[in-house]
């Protein structure tokens, strides 16, 4: 027998109130890996995107709101000699679903001469490239939305648009992206939307940004000063932003994700370090006058205080395991699809998020710990066994 | 060293509450031999329990000096007292106060966890001790599946697998009824008679204070009566 045998006996005491304590720790735990797991992908996409030197430039009421298409040239001419852009690709917003089902896809319809230049990352080869060009209907789709549609390279898809004139336009799958940055979008090309559109009678070109690819951030800052001021006081006035802070905005549309996610993380640790705190204080008031008899057999004060302590440590880290081991296996056999309005196709969890939440469970175990087992350290052995003699 | 001899001198001890002073025992003289059996009685109140731990080490006294063989404890930091604890005193209890989720066997190993010594010399020394005091059947049965009878006899096993010189057993039959209570008392002289260990308990009860060679009478902190038990109840065999 050990030491570490009698505090996992401890635990056995009381098995209901260890379990639910227990758990009581592994459900905020569960949330807390999910929420920093995906705190810390989208934090991966921004790096990401940071590298690709990319300016949306929407109109500054709202991206909603869509510029015309000849301000692209207007944009270009700002630097001729490109010396500090590479290429400028407008996009239009589709909306398209596919037909039966709810969600609305990320689909856009980009320029079709630059697109190319513009996704350097998403590494079209020359084929994938020549087969953007030649087909109308080519598309290229991220990893996230073929695999929950089931799409193959080469498949023919059909997508409803949500917003009016209500197209439903086909498709042929050209790319399937990897890049997870890009894995729940759906581009295709400009000139088939324009042209459906003019179909229908609406002939009036226009974008709802266009991204300007930089040659380095010190010109991207540059740019998005001078195009905002080129077109100030037009009826098209714009706002400049890097994809991250554009990214950021579309998350927070759906309310501050990130900061929420944050938020939850602190009251979860709270939450448990009360809930811990108690129990263990319990578990101490119960034990007082076995403590004692521990104390009178010879168990020195500190030694008192290193179980008391490694008890409540016990227990923590078990409700943290519990928390985080379903959670990494739920997320692994079903992957979370109700995250389309955000740049993740699949949260996975973090190897951040799990040391952090069992870095969480070592510091609420030693707080809701400390003083139970500082008071039995402190217990005064003749008092405790005369109170209960 | 295998017995101790105990003496007291001029020991105070006050407890405060409210900056009151409560005296409990005032200037106490006493002298017990190594291997006696003292029984300590008087009314509640009287310094009893105080006494006991006092001898054990578990509480200081106000004044005065307690010599334990050569130790003495007014002199000992808490620290000192703790480790001199677990090397000469064996503690029983009237609750037993047992680990309930140990098994018997788990209960009496536990004090055998702060000595260096193997698994298996920790297993030896347990089941001697659980031989001893008659329960070597029931090594891994939990507090809860014994009598109280039963309990009582773990713990006293408990207080003597680590060898002490000296046994303190605070009301040791006071929660068992009077047939078990004479089989424990019957233990303890076993532990005096064939062991040599000296035995001091606290008892209310006239009965138990009989199997001792010694009686002491104390009241509101004074030493009353000091009597030898020449008539002291013969040690029968046990169970």
């Amino acid at each position: 027998m050990t030491i570490t045998y009698v505090l996992m006996q401890n635990l056995r005491r009381n098995p209901l109130r260890s379990a639910l304590t227990a758990v009581a720790f592994a459900l905020p735990m569960a949330v807390f890996v999910a929420a920093i797991s995906f705190v810390v992908a989208l934090g991966r996409i921004a790096r990401e995107n940071e590298r690709q030197l990319r300016l949306g430039v929407h109109h500054k009421v709202s991206i909603i709101n869509m510029l015309p298409e000849g301000m692209r040239r207007k944009i270009e001419a700002i630097d001729p000699n490109r010396e500090r852009m590479v290429a400028v690709c407008g996009m239009r917003w589709f909306g398209g679903r596919v037909p039966g089902t709810p969600n609305t896809l990320q689909s856009l319809a980009a320029d079709a001469d630059t697109f190319r230049i513009i996704y350097s990352n998403l590494a079209l080869s020359d084929e994938e490239a020549a087969q953007w060009q030649r087909e109308r209907r080519a598309a290229v789709v991220g990893r996230g939305t073929a695999e929950r549609y089931g799409w193959r390279l080469g498949d023919r898809v059909v997508l409803e648009s949500t917003i009016p004139p209500y197209l439903s336009l086909e498709f042929r799958i050209v790319k399937i992206m990897s890049d997870p940055a890009q894995a729940t979008f759906f581009f295709f090309r400009r000139d088939y939307l324009e042209e459906s559109l003019r179909e229908k009678g609406i002939d009036s070109p226009r974008c709802n940004i266009f991204w300007v690819k930089c040659r380095s951030a010190a010109a991207m800052r540059s740019l998005q000063k001078d195009i905002d001021a080129l077109f100030a006081n037009s009826p098209d006035e714009t706002k400049s932003e890097d994809e991250n802070a554009l990214v950021a905005g579309f998350t927070q549309a759906a309310g501050d994700i990130p900061g929420l996610m944050r938020a939850m993380a602190v009251v979860v640790v709270f939450v448990v370090a009360l809930v811990a705190g108690n129990t263990m204080m319990m578990s101490f008031r119960e034990r007082t006058r076995e403590l004692a008899v521990f104390k009178a057999i010879g168990f020195q004060s500190r030694r008192i205080f290193v179980i008391v302590l490694a008890e409540s440590l016990m227990l923590s880290m078990i409700g943290a395991v519990a928390g985080i081991v379903p959670t990494a296996v739920v997320l692994a056999v079903f992957p979370t699809r109700a995250l389309s309005y955000t740049p993740i196709s699949a949260l996975e969890v973090s190897p951040v998020a799990v040391a952090g939440s069992l870095a969480i469970a070592l510091a609420v175990g030693l707080a809701a710990g400390f003083w139970p087992a500082y008071q039995a350290m402190r217990l005064r052995t003749a008092d405790a066994l005369r109170k209960v003699a | 060293m295998s017995t101790a001899d105990i003496e007291l001198i001029d020991v105070r001890k006050a407890y405060y509450k409210d900056r009151l002073e409560i005296p409990v025992l005032d200037g106490l003289n006493l002298e017990i031999s190594a291997g006696e059996f003292v029984a300590l009685m008087g009314p509640s109140g009287s310094g009893k329990s105080t006494l006991l731990h006092l001898i054990g080490g578990l509480d200081q006294p106000t004044g005065g000096s307690v010599r334990v063989g050569d130790a003495h404890l007014e002199r000992m930091s808490e620290r000192e007292l703790t480790a001199w604890r677990s090397r000469h005193v064996g503690f029983i209890f009237q609750m037993y106060h047992l680990v309930p989720v140990l098994t018997a066997a788990q209960n009496v190993e536990l004090p055998l966890l702060l000595f260096r010594m193997s698994s298996a010399e920790r297993k030896v020394r347990v089941a001697t001790a659980l031989n001893v005091v008659g329960l070597g059947d029931r090594m891994d049965h939990r507090p809860n599946q014994l009598s109280g009878g039963q309990e009582q006899r773990v713990a006293i096993a408990r207080a003597i697998v680590t060898d002490p010189d000296v046994i303190l057993a605070d009301e040791p039959t006071g929660d068992l009824d009077a047939k078990t209570s004479e089989e424990i008392l019957d233990l303890l002289g076993h532990m005096n008679s064939d062991f040599g260990k000296t035995i001091l308990m606290v008892t209310h009860d006239p009965r138990a204070a009989r199997h001792a060679k010694r009686i002491l009478h104390l009241d509101k902190g004074v030493l009353h009566r000091d009597e030898t038990n020449t008539s002291h109840a013969p040690v029968r065999t046990t169970a």
